[in-house]
């Protein structure tokens, strides 16, 4: 009697297809390992060294893909131009949130905080290439689990809040993705995305499992009315996991939103499910930008201003254009650089014991610290859209996306939205050029880390080079094989 | 060449702030330098062919296109240069050093404006612009409301122009259009929209009545050397936008709105004179001057006729050159006296001839005196209007010309004439730096002046833009 040889039903190319993944879970786990053996003195360089390097790694593996467009286990996870575009933005996002975090935790939770935070980009990758409800939820458990543990990392009250806030909205919300992926794998048999494009069942199914499950990806985008968890869960996080978080989960999220959008909704139905997404952009841009005109926090504010900057990503999808999907990608590449760009000036304004974020730690930095605070200036007027800046040219991307897919109305919402976050970006400016009658004027101490003024250049520079070469990728479609 | 005019400023006033903090002269006669050297460098600039790159293949065409090609932007630009030189070398402001990189920056992106030949890169200007004067503004002011004002106004004007810029790429395919004789004719349906994108943002810039409100906060705030560019040259942009991007792009609509504007024109060009008659801050009389002046210049691009727009364009000009010129005499007056108001001044005259001297000749340039180059811009004006048989706004025009002699000539009279004022203190008459500041524009005030033939004549191809053939209809394609 013969034994049935041992089929595994992936090859070679599963396997590479996913081997950015790996390369940054493996890096975690020498991560951790590295920080039971090392002298004190040295761990929390390595753990960031280690972690950099698995990164900047992964970012090399993933440009294989480019060119090699591959469906891997059986449709579950895609690779090609859209997935690498989204693999590269959470790497190098993830890059920039480390050379923050040198300082994240006591010393002995430093290596513990850097591997939670690769394992989490691990599932923002995953859901970078997703393309089945199943390995949806897989990045999204992945990416959010990690971070639970990190928004409560700080020894402060308000971290606690934090952690607690984030893991039961967040919780609820995934509860209401999953209901809604369990309804639509009822009305079309399939988990994959390209079979919900060609449902079976009713209609009627499909349309409430659609619905729930957009409702979800709004929570995670923290659009507009699904956003009041952002700014109390990124003001009690540690500012390199807020960093992180502003961009890493909105990436991912974004990938599984448009994959979603443009490969499995069927076109006529589609528009229809997706008209409310698209009201709930305009709001975000709207109440976004309002609601960050009060705040003293750069957190919060730019927790704010992060909604208002979602809701122009999502906008440019209106209608679900080719272009308009180009257009969102830009914008969020250029969001990636000009928002970690900011954030890496406050982490250059802490000091061992107190965050930079509160408004009042740039007072005077246009006099105690001329260049860093031209480069916030430079940061905040992208982040308006005032040139010369890429957040310039994609503003224009953007409104030309909209008007050309026929949402003016979109694109005039864009522009009064815009208009109000003039003010918000703009009074810090004002901030830290006005000559205060009291602010002492004194050179500041030396930053606690100097790692992030790596970030602040190679933001600097991306900002203004995409604004002038604006590299919207061209081969993202299709995007589900 | 071209995009050296737009660049120098731009590298030099980005590298004033490596001039260590103290070296406050060096930075002013190396600003002064890279002005003057921008100015030498238009003159001969003046056939230079256009120059251009590519931006945005999708989903419409913009590229860098510039050009100094019609000869408005020509004068515009060597009037930016002068204007800046002259202000440069009298400026007296505290912290030199950063305040001569501003107007460094504030020239480059000014003068970028005028040479940009694409929809877009004229909108990144338009917003850039902004920033110098801002920045100079929350820097230098005692209190944020007018530095907030300015932005505000100005920056929802310029998104308006940018979503009007975004919407006409994606109707007509592409944003390189100022310098073509032959702009594609939009859709009548989305013309009247993307148009008032752009008059919305011309208006709030010129400013034409009742968007004005911020320009008299903005002038009075600034320190005197800016608000001298400010005044003559940022505020020509959308004088300039309303003819290259107006009569050059949007003929027909133009045409429709003009009794709007006309109306509106005339309407600051009476108010402004009144308020001009009445205020006391010396800086204040010569904004409100300048939005009665600009009234006028507007009812002259929208009557269309050849001579009035040539008019306009040597109005513009000479409106430039002698609104500098003011502000820096004001700069000079207040330096002097520690106040600005027309109340606490007079009897200058006896004690500082020449500060007078330069005072006299700058306001009799601003009202009109025959010979000097404010009275050529107003007589072609008033010769075009008349030719087009448009009695009333003639008449309007004349009235604020007789009420422009009054409030100068009450300024003057305040605060150089009278009985000398015990209670200002006493300081010496105009130095040379200070005079070396003023002659330039003194020169080329009674050139102008004299000979206003040149820039009238630059304004041929303006008087084919006025003759606009009916629109032909074109559904614009979206480029994917």
């Amino acid at each position: 009697m013969m034994v049935a040889p041992l089929v595994i039903p992936f090859g070679r190319p599963d396997w590479v297809a996913v081997a950015p993944l790996f390369v940054v879970g493996l890096a975690a786990l020498v991560v951790v390992l590295a920080d039971l053996f090392l002298p004190r003195l040295i761990r929390r360089g390595a753990a960031i060294v280690v972690g950099v390097a698995g990164l900047a790694v992964a970012g090399v593996l993933a440009i294989g893909g480019w060119s090699h467009p591959f469906s891997a286990f059986g449709g579950g996870f895609v690779v090609g131009g859209f997935t690498v575009v989204f693999e590269e933005i959470v790497l190098v996002a993830a890059i920039f949130s480390l050379l923050m975090s040198y300082r994240l935790g006591r010393e002995d939770q430093t290596g513990g905080a850097v591997a939670l935070m690769l394992w989490s980009t691990c599932g923002a990758l995953l859901m970078a290439g997703a393309a089945s409800l199943m390995t949806v939820f897989l990045g999204l458990e992945l990416l959010s689990l990690s971070l639970y543990c990190l928004c409560g990392l700080a020894p402060r009250a308000t971290a606690r809040e934090s952690a607690l806030k984030y893991l039961i909205l967040s919780s609820t919300a995934s509860g209401v993705m999953l209901y809604g992926m369990a309804l639509l794998f009822g009305a079309t048999g399939s988990v994959a995305f390209a079979a919900l494009a060609n449902p079976v069942a009713s209609s009627a199914l499909l349309d409430i499992g659609a619905g729930l499950f957009l409702i979800g990806i709004a929570f995670k985008l923290s659009l507009v009315p699904f956003h009041v968890w952002a700014p109390d869960v990124y003001e009690g996080a540690p500012l390199p996991v807020t960093a992180f978080m502003s961009v890493v989960t909105k990436a991912g999220t974004l990938a599984v939103f448009a994959r979603f959008a443009y490969a499995a909704l069927p076109s006529a139905a589609g528009h229809a499910l997706l008209a409310p997404i698209w009201l709930l952009a305009a709001i975000s841009m709207i109440v976004g930008n309002v609601g960050a005109l009060a705040q003293t926090d750069m957190k919060r504010l730019l927790a704010y201003s992060g909604i208002a900057q979602v809701g122009y990503i999502v906008a440019a999808m209106a209608g679900t254009t080719t272009y308009g999907l180009r257009y969102a990608i830009f914008y969020l590449g250029a969001y990636t650089f000009m928002n970690l760009g900011a954030f890496a000036v406050v982490a250059l304004l802490s000091r061992e014991h107190e965050e930079g974020s509160r408004l009042q730690a740039f007072a005077g930095l246009g006099h105690r610290s001329p260049v860093l605070a031209a480069a916030m200036t430079f940061f905040l007027l992208a982040l308006a859209g005032l040139p010369p800046t890429a957040g310039f040219t994609g503003k224009v991307l953007i409104l030309a996306s909209a008007v050309g897919a026929g949402y003016t109305w979109l694109a005039g919402l864009l522009v009064v939205g815009t208009a109000i976050s003039i003010y918000v970006y703009m009074k810090i400016v004002r901030t830290m050029y006005a000559r205060t009658t009291g602010a002492p004027l004194v050179r500041a101490a030396t930053p606690a880390n100097a790692l992030p003024w790596i970030g602040v250049g190679v933001c600097v520079l991306a900002t203004l080079v995409l604004g002038f070469y604006p590299l919207a990728p061209s081969d993202v479609l299709p995007l589900v094989r | 060449m071209i995009w050296a005019l737009v660049l120098i400023p731009i590298v030099v006033g980005f590298g004033l702030f490596a001039f260590p903090r103290r070296a406050e002269g060096a930075a002013k006669w190396t600003a002064v330098l890279a002005a003057g050297v921008t100015l030498a460098l238009t003159f001969a600039a003046g056939n230079a062919p256009d120059e251009t790159g590519s931006w945005l293949q999708r989903p419409f065409v913009a590229t860098f296109h510039v050009g100094l090609g019609s000869g408005i932007s020509y004068w515009l630009v060597l009037l930016t240069a002068l204007a800046t030189a002259c202000a440069l070398i009298g400026m007296q402001v505290p912290r030199q050093r950063s305040f001569a990189a501003q107007m460094l920056l504030l020239q480059g992106t000014m003068t970028g404006l005028f040479v940009a030949r694409d929809l877009l890169l004229f909108a990144l200007f338009w917003d850039l612009m902004l920033i110098p004067v801002f920045l100079v503004m929350i820097g230098r002011s005692a209190s944020p409301t007018s530095a907030w004002k300015y932005l505000i106004y100005n920056v929802s004007g310029g998104l308006a122009l940018l979503l009007a810029t975004a919407a006409y790429g994606i109707v007509a395919g592409t944003t390189d259009v100022l310098a073509s004789t032959t702009p594609p004719v939009l859709a009548a349906t989305a013309a009247p929209w993307i148009f008032a994108g752009f008059a919305l943002a011309f208006a709030v810039k010129t400013p034409i009545w009742p968007l004005h409100t911020w320009m008299p906060e903005t002038y009075a705030d600034l320190p005197s050397p800016m608000a001298a560019t400010v005044a003559a040259i940022q505020s020509k942009a959308g004088l300039y936008g309303f003819i290259v991007v107006g009569l050059g792009v949007f003929g027909d609509r133009m045409h429709a709105v003009a009794p709007l504007f006309i109306v509106l024109g005339a309407i600051g060009l009476v108010y402004g004179a009144l308020v001009a008659l009445i205020e006391d801050d010396i800086k204040l009389v010569i904004a409100y001057s300048s939005l009665s002046h600009l009234g006028l210049i507007v009812i002259a691009v929208f009557s269309f006729d050849p001579v009035a727009l040539g008019g306009a364009v040597v109005y513009i000009v000479a409106h430039g050159l002698f609104t500098a010129a003011l502000f820096i005499v004001a700069g000079q007056l207040e330096a002097r006296e520690e106040t600005r108001l027309l109340s606490r001044l007079g009897g200058l005259g006896a004690r500082n001839p020449r500060l007078a001297g330069a005072f006299t000749i700058a306001a009799l340039a601003a009202l009109g005196l025959p010979g000097l180059c404010g009275f050529a811009g107003e007589l072609l004006i008033i010769t075009g209007l008349l030719r087009t048989g448009a009695v009333w706004p003639t008449i309007v025009a004349l009235i604020a010309i007789v009420l422009a002699a009054a409030y100068f000539l009450r300024a003057f009279q305040v605060a150089m004439q009278g009985p000398e004022r015990r209670d200002v203190p006493q300081r010496p008459d105009m130095g040379f730096v200070e005079g070396l500041a003023l002659a330039p524009l003194v020169v080329a005030i009674v050139l102008l002046g004299i000979d206003p033939a040149p820039v009238m004549g630059s304004t041929k191809p303006l008087a084919t833009f006025a003759q606009v053939s009916p629109p032909i209809q074109r559904v614009g394609e979206v480029r994917r």
